[in-house]
Parts: C-alpha cells; sequence; structure tokens
C-alpha cells in the first residue's frame, strides 16, 4: 500500500468517524434545545388551561389544531405530571408525526380529569435531517479534496523520492555511476538523499578499496611464486634424485603452479570486473574455436573423449584475448569434469554457443556455480574458471546459462542481438 | 652470448644467472634502472632480460633509451603486469617477446634462444646436434639427412628440449609450454610421456641416439651422451 493511500485511509476514516460524532452532538443538542422550546409552549398552555378553569370552573375547549392538540379525559385519581415523547396525530396531512406530550390532571367540580397538551416536532426532525445533509455533503467534498490533493499535488511533493527510488533500484557497484539525486523543497527528501549519496560513495570506496585489495595481494604474491619457481627450476638441475625426493618435488611443483594459476585467475578477475580489456575486434568463432579444439586435441585423446561439433559462421565483436579465456574455459571445464569414453559436443549457431559433457549423474547447482571458489572437492581447477566465464558475458551482454539433463551437462552462451 | 639481466628481485635474478651461466655464456646483472642504463650504454648484448618494474624508474624507458640511441640489442620484458597495454606497449618500443612473471627458467631460456637465433641469423638457420638437424624455416627435422615427419606439438617440444640443451626440464613447464592455459589439468601428465615417448621412438627410428632422458620422474632432459 502506498504511503499516501495509508494516510489518506486513515485521514478520511478519522474524518467521518469525527464528523458522526460532531453530527451526533448536533442532534443531541439541537434536539435538546427544540425540546426545551416545545415544552416551555406545552406548559404555556398548561397554566393558561389551568387559569381558565380557576376562572371559569369549567374545562375549556379541547384544541385539535395543526401543530398542538389539548384533550381531556375524566379519571379516577390523580395522574403524575410528566413529560413524555409521543407521535402527534397530524390530521390535516392525515400522518403521525413525532411529539411532545404533557400528561396532567385538573380538579373541575370535584371531578378530576387527565389533561394531555401535545405538540408535533416535525420542524425539529426538519433541522435534523439538515444537519445530517451537510455532514454527508462535508464528507464527500473532503473525499474529493483528498482525492485531488493526492493526484496532483502529492505525485508531484513525492517525485523525488521515487526518483532517488529508482537511482537506487539502478545503483550497481560495478559502473561508475554515482546516485545523484535532484534537489527536493522537502527536508526530509533531502536529508534522504544526502544519506543515500554518502551511503553509495561509502559503499563504492569499500568496494574499490576491497578490489584494489585483491588485486595488490595477488600481485604482491606474483614474485614470491616467481621466486619459488625458478628456484625449484634450479633446485631439479642440481643432482640426482631418488623416487622420493622426486615425488616431494613433484608435488611442490603442482603447488607451486595451482599458486600460479590462481593467482592469475584472480587478477584476470579483477581485470574484467574493472572492464580493463577493451581491444574489441571482430572475431570469426568458427576457426576460433577448431584452433582450440586442435589444441585440446591431445588432451581430449588422452581420455578417450568422443567429440562432435556442429558450427555454422558466427561473428562476434569481442577481445580475441577474453574470448579464447572463455572457451579455455569452457572446453577444459568439459573435459575435467568428463569421464573416461565420455562425449563432448559443441554447437555454434547464429544466436548461441553450446558446450556439453556427459558427467556425474547429477546436476549442477545453478545458483552456486558462478561463485568464486566454488568447485567440487575433486577438482584440481582454481575455482574461478566459471566466475570469470560469467563475468566476461556479462561484460559482452551474453547470457550464460547451465542446464542439465539426463547425460548431459551444457553451458550455453546467448549471444545478444548484434 | 652476452645477456644482461636487469631485475630488482635478488632471488629471481640469481636463479637466472645461474641457469643462464653456462659454457660460452656470459652474464651480467643490473638492480636498478640507473646501473642498468649505465651498462647498456657502455656494452651491447645478444639480449637483455628487462624487468620493467624497477625500484628507481620504468624498465619501458631503458627501451626508449636503446631505441633512441639505435641499439639493436635483443630485448625481452619481463613483467608482473600481465596487461595488455604494457605488453603492446614494451612491442611497440622495440621489445622482442613478453614475458609475465611466473614463469620457467626453461621458458625464458626458450625464448631468449629464439631471440638471439633471429637476431643473429635473421630468421634462417639451421640447428645441428649430432647426428640431429633441424631446419627451423621449413621446420623440418632431419636424422643423417633422413627427414622425420613430427606433429606440431612433437616439433614444438624437440625445440624446446633443443633450446634447454643439458637442462632438466619439468614437466609443468612442458606442459605450460606446449598447452599454454589448456595445461590446467592436473592430471595431464601422462600424455606429456606419451608424447616424448613418440619424439624418442621417432628419432630412435630414423637412427639417431636416444639423447632424451627421463630426470628421475620430475621431467626431462636433452644431453650429450
Amino acid at each position: 500500500m502506498k504511503l499516501f493511500t495509508h494516510y489518506n485511509r486513515v485521514n478520511l476514516l478519522t474524518t467521518i468517524i469525527v464528523l458522526f460524532i460532531t453530527g451526533a452532538i448536533y442532534y443531541g443538542a439541537i434536539s435538546y434545545i427544540l425540546n426545551h422550546q416545545v415544552d416551555k409552549d406545552i406548559r404555556t398552555e398548561e397554566a393558561e388551561t389551568l387559569d381558565y378553569i380557576k376562572e371559569h370552573n369549567t374545562l375549556p375547549e379541547a384544541i385539535d389544531s395543526k401543530y398542538l392538540t389539548v384533550t381531556y379525559l375524566q379519571v379516577n385519581q390523580p395522574v403524575e405530571r410528566r413529560f413524555s415523547n409521543a407521535d402527534f396525530y397530524n390530521k390535516k396531512e392525515g400522518e403521525k408525526e413525532s411529539g411532545r406530550a404533557l400528561i396532567t390532571s385538573a380538579v373541575v367540580n370535584g371531578r378530576i380529569y387527565q389533561v394531555t397538551i401535545s405538540e408535533s416536532k416535525v420542524e425539529t426532525e426538519d433541522l435534523i435531517r439538515i444537519v445530517f445533509g451537510i455532514t454527508i455533503g462535508v464528507i464527500l467534498f473532503l473525499l474529493l479534496v483528498l482525492f485531488i490533493t493526492n493526484r496532483f499535488i502529492l505525485n508531484r511533493i513525492w517525485k523525488p523520492f521515487y526518483g532517488t527510488l529508482h537511482q537506487l533500484r539502478a545503483f550497481s557497484l560495478n559502473d561508475g555511476n554515482d546516485v545523484s539525486a535532484q534537489p527536493s523543497k522537502i527536508d526530509e527528501f533531502n536529508e534522504l538523499n544526502q544519506a543515500v549519496e554518502h551511503m553509495s560513495a561509502r559503499v563504492k570506496r569499500d568496494y574499490k578499496d576491497l578490489k584494489a585489495f585483491t588485486e595488490n595481494a595477488s600481485h604482491e604474491l606474483l614474485t614470491p611464486i616467481a621466486v619459488i619457481n625458478s628456484k625449484m627450476d634450479s633446485l631439479i638441475q642440481t643432482g640426482e634424485y631418488n623416487e622420493q625426493q622426486s615425488k616431494l618435488l613433484d608435488d611442490v611443483y603442482d603447488a607451486v603452479s595451482r599458486l600460479t594459476r590462481l593467482n592469475q585467475s584472480l587478477l584476470l578477475l579483477v581485470k574484467i570486473e574493472n572492464k580493463l580489456v577493451t581491444d574489441n575486434e571482430i572475431i570469426h568463432l568458427k576457426p576460433l574455436i577448431e584452433e582450440k579444439i586442435s589444441e585440446f586435441k591431445e588432451l581430449f585423446h588422452d581420455k578417450q573423449l568422443v567429440f562432435t561439433c556442429e558450427m555454422t559462421d558466427k561473428q562476434v565483436t569481442t577481445s580475441r584475448y577474453l574470448i579464447e579465456i572463455l572457451l579455455n574455459n569452457l572446453l577444459s571445464n568439459a573435459m575435467r569434469h568428463n569421464y573416461q569414453n565420455g562425449e563432448i559436443n559443441v554447437l555454434l549457431t547464429n544466436t548461441k554457443l553450446m558446450i556439453q559433457n556427459t558427467g556425474t549423474e547429477n546436476a549442477l547447482p545453478q545458483n552456486e556455480i558462478y561463485k568464486r571458489f566454488n568447485k567440487s572437492a575433486s577438482s584440481e581447477g582454481t575455482g574461478l574458471g566459471l566466475t570469470i566465464c560469467k563475468q566476461i558475458c556479462d561484460n559482452y551482454g551474453y547470457q550464460l546459462n547451465y542446464s542439465y539433463d539426463t547425460l548431459y551437462h551444457s553451458f550455453t552462451i546467448l549471444f545478444n542481438q548484434q | 652470448m652476452k645477456i644482461l639481466i636487469i631485475e630488482d628481485e635478488p632471488g629471481l635474478l640469481e636463479s637466472i644467472e645461474d641457469y643462464f651461466t653456462e659454457a660460452g655464456n656470459v652474464c651480467e646483472t643490473a638492480t636498478d634502472y640507473h646501473s642498468a642504463i649505465a651498462k647498456v650504454s657502455l656494452y651491447s648484448y645478444d639480449c637483455i632480460l628487462l624487468d620493467i618494474t624497477l625500484p628507481d624508474g620504468n624498465g619501458l624507458n631503458i627501451l626508449k633509451y636503446l631505441k633512441e640511441h639505435n641499439k639493436t640489442d635483443g630485448v625481452l620484458i619481463i613483467s608482473a603486469k600481465n596487461s595488455l597495454d604494457d605488453k603492446l606497449q614494451g612491442l611497440d618500443l622495440g621489445a622482442d617477446d613478453y614475458l609475465v612473471k611466473p614463469f620457467h627458467l626453461s621458458e625464458l631460456k626458450a625464448r631468449v634462444t629464439a631471440i638471439i637465433r633471429r637476431k643473429a641469423f635473421s630468421g634462417s638457420n639451421v640447428l645441428i646436434f649430432n647426428e640431429i638437424n633441424i631446419d627451423l624455416q621449413a621446420k623440418e627435422v632431419k636424422v643423417n639427412n633422413q627427414p622425420i615427419k613430427f606433429t606440431r606439438k612433437e616439433y614444438a617440444l624437440l625445440l624446446y628440449f633443443f633450446a634447454n640443451k643439458g637442462k632438466v626440464v619439468s614437466k609443468n613447464a612442458i606442459a605450460e609450454h606446449l598447452w599454454g592455459d589448456a595445461a590446467d589439468m592436473a592430471d595431464n601428465f601422462d600424455f606429456i610421456y606419451s608424447h616424448v615417448k613418440n619424439v624418442r621412438k621417432k628419432l630412435e627410428e630414423a637412427g639417431s641416439k636416444d639423447y632424451i632422458k627421463a630426470a628421475y620422474g620430475m621431467g626431462y632432459k636433452l644431453a650429450d651422451i
């Protein structure tokens, strides 16, 4: 529910309740005053009647006018004098109206009479009707006014808020755009904008620092790794080693080369994320993939993999460096996570590139695979390969999808329409 | 051949120096920009190994200096920056090749050998090792004048061994040299074994002696018997 819908609803409800209460008070007050007035009239009439009886010692003529009736009835005992609300029968109009009556008693020549003086209250009712009419009119008018305010004024007042909201939605750590909200006349929005600008700047700075840290750390690691590598190369020149020593040296070599790859992958990732690779050119994918496949030939052969491919000509405008990394990573994954005598299929059309491979019998978790350092326990990879693939695809607006159906794991790159 | 190594990291400098120092080679070293400039202005080298991140100056300026003074020393850039811009800029300034840290010494040796060969013989020459004869231009290997058919990878492997004659070349270095990024797989050393085996078999069948020996399971070594 929007803020002003909510606000209006509460506002309207209170207003209506208050107006009804006011109406009720009006009603009470007016009917009290009018009753009082009517009672006064009736009392005057009573006094006149009693005076008449005292003077003439006989009952006056019964009155039966449009608004007032006086009737006499002989009774055995004197009745208690009391006012009551009673219907008033308007003979002229032939209908019952609400009225007020006084019942009292008078003694004429030793006989007791009950005197009933009643008066119509129809005017009072009319007044009350008018009061209600006005109340309802005011409520309807209020609704109309609120609707208009909502529609035209509130929307305008809230405009800067929606502007800020839009910018926040579009906020991304990777692009260079800062959140810059339009100034508003409303203090709260200005405060919000300030806070948002402040926060986005801080988040960006922190993120940049973190990335710079990753980059610097990886960079600083390069030299010691280079030293270890060269020392290892020198060490194996120094003499004869027995089997046990060779095994140890071999293990160190493997560890160093993994460390190297990990480090290079991290540096590469930072570079892609910062969009520092900009040497875009037109690449013909088909020959490039063929070249890659021939590079991988010995490796496919080693695992006895059956390789099929179906390709049409497709041009993309990308960095050769990045597209090679993308293909390398996808193909080496297809091979690494395959089994002996497995299959790899490559399909290239004008709209997509699909690389399929046989492998484990379970689908990979769709959301997890692109995360950094997410890899199967048995994998010798860096855990960054797919993260890099995803990042490259993101940079060029390609979509990288994964699917699994009973045998094949497929990675599909959907090219954007260029 | 005469080589100048410009590198500020002493550990790395020492290893490179050790690896390159052999009969017929002279290695000189410089650890900072100013001593490097002093050396290149006084002498000329067959190849300069240049680290472009030096404590007191940018190594690229040394390249500029060489260019300005019309020096024809071969230059191989060693850099911790795997950046395309740096690479292009270095090659633009007249560097012959570019190698990113960390690297295998055998890879460095192969690259330096290639540079020196290009400089010395203007790109056309024949490598001779006993009865083995490699025509680099025709990419042809002959044993006792009998040509052998090698695949592209086998040929590259043989050249790699030639450049690192007398040195143990690790399996990792071979994998990275031949397959580059694709060498990411740790379970792939068997196919290196089969590649080396093929090369040895082809050479032996053509009547060559078996010069390539397995070095205690870590790698291989091409050496005179």
